[in-house]
């Protein structure tokens, strides 16, 4: 068991937590913040993803006693006052949403894009969602829902 | 949960190598990508986990005086993927280091774990073996340099002692003008391991090649130096992929049968020599 503390959307939290459980676990059993999932636990569906610092990780392979003192941001957090970000709405907008299993990884594996660049190239797009895997949509709605963000984004509406 | 260890996070090599010798089962921990899998499936139940994240010097990617290239044990390889520098070694560095798994992974996955692995399909390996790389291995007794050619002993295996951690991956001052390339062939394109991989690296105004080959082999492999000076585009293509069909061995698995994966080496050296002797040199 250890202490931990870091930043949950922006919210500081303190736990003990035992040495073996997973960030995800973490997020989803401690913290009830059920967006990001374990679809295969071995870092290859994407559906865990949430970003440490910025940057997007597999949840599911990472220790949360790995993310004592860091920032992590989830789905949950993409709201504000209740209001869906420009990044959410562009996915209901452009029908990126099916079963919906992978949309809060696929969102943040986007949101870890945009924080560095709010003009990507389709190429960048397609390389920041190649670890979300979706069996339902497809991906021609997701990137299309990634380019109307970072265009509303850089036009410099929302957030 | 991933197991009942107990995770620590020393700030020092020496505390960390202090750790590896007190515990027979301690696992050192780096970016887990591979680990972690091994823990969840029961394959490694170790007793302890010892985080090398922590130690600043182990973060550290920088070019020395003499040009000698170091990376931190503790450098994901997305810091490697995205290196400014886009001449040289880090055309194969960076393809190789881009072409693994995917952003969630190689936000955390490091170069040294690739080859601490012992995977013979580690993407990053036959780069680094034309490259002429060695690691820097700690122990609490000793420190030594292992020559990255005597590296891997079979699959899953390296000359790693268990109470030694590589601290830094190092590749020595390479000729100017260097071209180097890196193919990789997978079932899908994605993260998926390979079927086939090939560095290539070869010095203009010398004519040497060097040419190495991952999945063919227990361990990844170098071939023998190919003197390309005067040689043709074509024969030194028929060259390289007569060498490399002499050294490799491959077997049939999950990912492909072993007559597919000496077709595909042919392919793949025959594209390599194209780029590493084509004016814009693989880059």
């Amino acid at each position: 068991m250890r202490r931990i503390t870091l930043t949950v959307n922006g919210h500081p939290e303190m736990a003990d937590v035992p040495d073996g459980m997973t960030l995800l676990e973490f997020l989803r059993d401690r913290l009830v913040l059920t967006g990001a999932k374990e679809g295969c636990g071995i870092g290859e569906c994407g559906a865990c993803t949430v970003l440490v610092n910025g940057r997007a990780i597999a949840s599911c392979l990472m220790l949360a006693v790995e993310a004592d003192g860091c920032e992590v941001q989830t789905v949950e957090g993409e709201t504000e006052d209740g209001k869906l970000s420009v990044l959410q709405q562009a996915f209901i907008d452009a029908g990126a949403v099916q079963c919906g299993f992978c949309t809060p990884g696929m969102i943040m594996s986007a949101r870890g894009l945009l924080l560095q660049t709010l003009d990507p190239t389709d190429e960048e797009i397609v390389e920041a969602v190649a670890g979300n895997l979706c069996r339902c949509t497809g991906y021609e709605a997701i990137i299309a829902a990634i380019r109307s963000a970072a265009d509303t984004l850089r036009e410099g509406s929302g957030s | 949960m991933l197991g009942s260890f107990e995770y620590r996070d020393p700030r020092t090599i020496a505390e960390a190598c202090r750790l590896l010798a007190g515990e027979d089962s301690a696992c050192l921990l780096a970016g887990g990508t591979d680990l972690f899998i091994e823990l969840r499936a029961g394959w490694q139940n170790p007793e302890l986990l010892i985080d090398i994240k922590g130690i600043d010097a182990l973060g550290e990617l920088r070019t020395e005086e003499d040009g000698t290239l170091s990376i931190g044990a503790a450098v994901p390889l997305d810091a490697i993927a995205r290196s400014p520098v886009a001449s040289g070694p880090w055309v194969a560095l960076r393809e190789a280091a881009l072409s693994i798994g995917t952003q969630q992974l190689r936000h955390r996955a490091t170069l040294a774990g690739n080859l601490c692995n012992g995977s013979p399909a580690a993407d990053t390996a036959p780069v680094l073996l034309t490259l002429g790389a060695y690691v820097m291995a700690a122990s609490l007794e000793t420190s030594r340099q292992i020559d990255l050619a005597n590296f891997f002993t079979g699959v899953k295996r390296t000359a790693l002692r268990n109470d030694e951690m590589i601290c830094e991956v190092r590749i020595p001052p390479q000729p100017p003008g260097l071209r180097t390339a890196f193919l990789k062939q997978q079932r899908v394109r994605g993260h998926d391991l390979a079927v086939v991989n090939v560095a290539g690296a070869l010095d203009p105004s010398s004519g040497d090649l060097r040419v190495a080959i991952g999945s063919c082999s227990p361990t990844p492999i170098l071939l023998p130096s190919i003197n390309a000076a005067g040689v043709s585009p074509t024969a030194l293509s028929a060259l390289a992929i007569e060498s490399a069909l002499d050294h490799v061995s491959p077997i049939d698995d999950v990912r492909a049968s072993a007559g597919y994966r000496k077709a595909v080496l042919e392919t793949l050296i025959d594209r390599l020599i194209a780029r590493l002797v084509s004016p814009e040199g693989g880059a």
